[in-house]
């Protein structure tokens, strides 16, 4: 990484992790549109023009209905969260001097890895230096998204498998030396439910009465209140394959504290909407139009086998950022520009 | 000797036996040259006129005398014997001119037993030809039927009977009725007459003649109660039929397979794919409207719909279902076929589905709630539909038609046949072209479209055969 001499140069990684195709790279893209659609006190800007570059390109491109491509090497993007500015506030022993100064926005620097999926898993195909540069971005990084696939998970049951191998090795590298810690990895983590909008997804959820609609939300999305997504995500890894939902929930206790873990049920395309109507139809919800059939005559290499429906509403994608960029924040003593 | 001659025996005879009931009797004791005769008239229990005739020569009677004294109780005994049990039934004593023979002795016995009974001279008339006349002339008790076969439009076969003589037909009553024949076997077809006894039918007769397929008329004489004389033109006698009436229903097939009248032949196809499939899918098409054409000249319309896949794409709005003909002749769709060869296939749009949905929701729409004749919808592709609400990976229908409903309507309407090509073969066809197909599509590399026309009831089969005739309506 290039050293950047700049004030809002980004000191703290936040690494994404996930299987193949479960959304990393969508994710990304859907971050800005997520952050110019919700007011909120928080913006998102590039600090570097590859990625102020990157947020514009995938941003559009997801909304002209496509999903990214596969992603092929590591891309590695930084940006700034900027909070609002604190409201002014009177310094002791000022008695002299113009009048009170406002004090600076917090901002939030992130340094964002957006690996191939492929790496994280036993590929014979990935190189054992690709292996070990995210490795050692995760050694670095102070937070980790970690993007929990449940059609992967439905399907082929081995999402989880990411999620163990990479913590495993994680854990390895940096818990080996420290005999004085809780034997506690010092990240913090955010688990993304990705693909929410999925039928399947929705469903394990209104099955378990997990879902519910603000009533401010002029869409009428149906919603799972954030303490109810770490129960979704146990029974999303119950309903799977493999069925080891103790398995992950074991391996989340033993490596984070309990205060750094947080699930985020997400979704990077949201629900589609009825133009005409424009509100959630739970008949008609489904997002993802398939653009060939099973054997994908006429796609490019990498090309998603699907496309984006209608507009593209982003749930959840922006609180996971803004989550880890607090935690952050609020680990600093003097929390300015960290 | 005093003779009451109010009306003449024939006519008190056929007054008598017409009022006959379940329980009456009419007797006739004759007094003849050859003995004492006696007619016993009742109706059976289907209510025909039955007689038993007993004769007892007078040498048995006088048992070797020539005469007898009035004061004789054997001889009485003996004449009264002959004559039978009289009670409770209308007499009638028939007799030659007095003459001072044993018959004199004998009538006296007679009277003396029935002094109510009619005593007729009769010189010139045979007591067994005005019981023949009467019986032949007694009015029909119950009204004769003729069984014949409805056909439903849906080709469904019932029994039924159409009244041939009404109560209280009398014979020489003639008849004509139309009707049709299909294809029978070599015992040829059945023409069997029931009366009714209350709700039950009985049969009458049953009688078989080889009669060529078509519409004929049947003339049908009463000759009698219970015989019946029946004739088609151009077709030799009607004989006794030899099979028993459980023979005869149960070799009635559940459907008429051969269409009756008018048919309406909806072809619907999936235009959507690869292109050589659709190719394949116009070309079946084209096979079965030529094949059926020439099979029901002048009696087929044909109807063809094409149907491709929705786009869920907001700047390519879904295209009306194109109906490229609607109950035309079959040369003007073939012409509209020949518009969807050229445009070929449409490599657009979703998929893993097609708008089957929208295009059962179309045909629907236009066959209407008003009854149409025997209706055909053929639906020639691969895709399942859309479902009507999210149900699975494949998307809603945009309009929300339900195929399911839609389907269900088709087939609980009267007259309609449904048959399917897919290009899957039978089990991984899905649950909708099961039911398009009607059970089963054939599959579209190997289907024969005569045997599938043949199944859908829109051709014979070649082994068809029908043992009675067929109402006209
Ligand atoms: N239903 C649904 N599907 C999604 C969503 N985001 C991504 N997908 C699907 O997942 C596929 C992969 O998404 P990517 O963002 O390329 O996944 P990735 O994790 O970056 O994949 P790699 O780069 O191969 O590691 C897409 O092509 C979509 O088909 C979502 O929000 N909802
Ligand atoms: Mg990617």
């Amino acid at each position: 990484m290039h050293p950047d001499p700049g004030s809002a140069r980004p000191s703290h990684n936040i690494a994404m992790w996930g299987a193949p195709g479960s959304g990393k790279t969508t994710l990304l893209a859907s971050l800005s549109i997520a952050l110019m659609r919700r007011r909120g006190p928080w913006k998102i800007i590039g600090a570097d023009d590859p990625s102020a570059e990157f947020l514009e390109e995938k941003s559009l491109t997801l909304s002209r209905g496509e999903f990214p491509q596969a992603t092929l090497d590591m891309e590695s993007y930084r940006w700034v969260l900027v909070g609002e500015p604190k409201a002014p506030e009177r310094r002791r022993g000022r008695l002299f001097g113009g009048p009170p100064k406002a004090a600076p926005a917090p901002r939030v620097g992130i340094s964002l890895l957006d690996p191939p999926g492929g790496l994280y898993g036993d590929r014979g195909s990935v190189s054992a230096t690709d292996q070990k540069e995210l490795l050692d971005n995760l050694v670095q990084s102070r937070g980790i998204v970690f993007l929990f696939d449940p059609i992967r998970e439905f399907d082929n049951g081995d999402a989880f498998d990411y999620l163990y191998r990479a913590l495993v090795q994680l854990a390895k590298q940096i818990l080996a030396g420290d005999d004085h810690g809780d034997g506690k990895l010092p990240h913090s983590l955010a688990v993304c439910i990705t693909k929410f909008d999925d039928r399947r997804v929705l469903q394990t959820a209104e099955r378990d009465g997990l879902l519910t609609v603000d009533p401010d939300d002029p869409h009428g999305f149906p919603r799972v209140e954030p303490e109810d997504a770490a129960r979704l995500f146990h029974r999303l890894c119950e309903v799977s394959r493999s069925g080891n939902a103790d398995l992950v929930v074991n391996a989340l206790d033993q490596y984070f504290r309990e205060d750094r873990i947080r699930f985020f049920v997400t979704s990077s395309i949201g629900f589609y909407l009825d133009p005409e109507r424009n509100v959630f139809d739970a008949r008609d919800f489904q997002n993802m139009v398939p653009n060939v059939t099973g054997n994908q005559q006429g796609l490019k290499a990498g090309a998603s086998k699907f496309r984006i429906r209608g507009r593209v509403h982003p749930i959840n994608v922006m609180e996971p950022m803004v989550w880890l960029g607090e935690q952050f924040y609020n680990s600093q003593p003097n929390n300015g520009t960290i | 000797m005093t003779v009451p001659r109010e009306v003449p025996l024939p006519t008190a005879l056929a007054d008598a036996t017409e009022k006959l009931d379940g329980t009456g009797r009419v007797v006739v004791v004759e007094l003849g040259a050859g003995g004492i005769t006696t007619y016993r008239l009742d109706r059976d229990d289907v209510g025909f006129l039955r007689c038993r005739g007993r004769n007892v020569p007078w040498p048995v009677l006088l048992g070797g005398r020539t005469s007898w004294d009035s004061g004789d109780a054997e001889g009485e005994r003996a004449v009264l014997r002959a004559a039978g049990d009289l009670s409770g039934a209308v007499v009638f004593f028939v007799c030659p001119l007095p003459d001072g023979s044993p018959t004199d002795t004998a009538i006296a016995w007679l009277r003396k037993a029935r002094p109510e009974a009619r005593i007729y001279t009769a010189d010139a008339v045979v007591v067994a030809d005005l019981i023949r006349a009467a019986m032949a002339n007694d009015p029909l008790r119950w009204p004769y039927d003729l069984v014949l076969l409805r056909a439903h439009p849906d080709g469904r076969l019932e029994l039924t009977a159409e009244q041939l003589f009404p109560f209280g037909a009398r014979r020489g009553k003639l008849v004509r009725r139309e009707l049709r024949c299909e294809p029978s076997d070599a015992k040829g077809v059945a023409f069997a007459v029931v009366s009714w006894q209350d709700r039950d039918p009985v049969l009458v007769s049953i009688q078989a003649a080889r009669v060529p397929a078509g519409r004929h008329e049947l003339t049908a004489e009463l000759r009698r109660p219970g015989l019946v004389r029946m004739s088609i033109r151009g077709v030799p006698e009607l004989t006794e039929d030899e099979r028993d009436w459980a023979e005869l229903v149960s070799a009635v097939p559940l459907r008429l397979a051969s269409p009756s009248g008018p048919m309406h032949l909806i072809c619907a196809v999936e235009t959507c794919g690869a292109p050589a499939k659709v190719e394949e899918r116009l070309g079946r098409i084209r096979q079965m409207i030529t094949t059926l054409s020439s099979e029901l000249p002048d009696r087929l319309d044909v109807s063809l719909v094409a149907y491709g896949a929705h786009s869920y794409d907001a700047r390519d709005p879904d295209p009306p279902i194109d109906v490229a003909a609607w109950t035309a002749s079959p040369v003007r769709a073939l012409e509209s076929l020949r518009r969807l060869e050229d445009a070929g296939a449409d490599a657009r749009g979703y998929p893993d589905a097609a708008r089957l949905e929208d295009m059962l929701a179309e045909v629907d729409r236009r066959l209407g709630s008003a009854a149409t004749g025997r209706t055909a919808l053929l639906t020639v592709g691969e895709r399942p539909p859309h479902p009507p609400r999210v149900e699975s990976e494949i998307l809603p229908c945009p309009a929300r038609h339900d195929w399911s409903q839609l389907l269900r309507r088709l087939e609980n309407r009267p007259g309609m046949t449904l048959g399917a090509i897919c290009d899957r073969p039978g089990e991984r066809a899905g649950r909708a072209w099961s039911r398009l197909g009607g059970g089963a599509p054939a599959h579209l590399e190997a289907v024969d479209v005569r045997t599938l026309a043949a199944r859908m009831g829109l051709r014979r089969p070649p082994d068809q055969l029908i043992p009675f005739p067929l109402t006209v309506d």
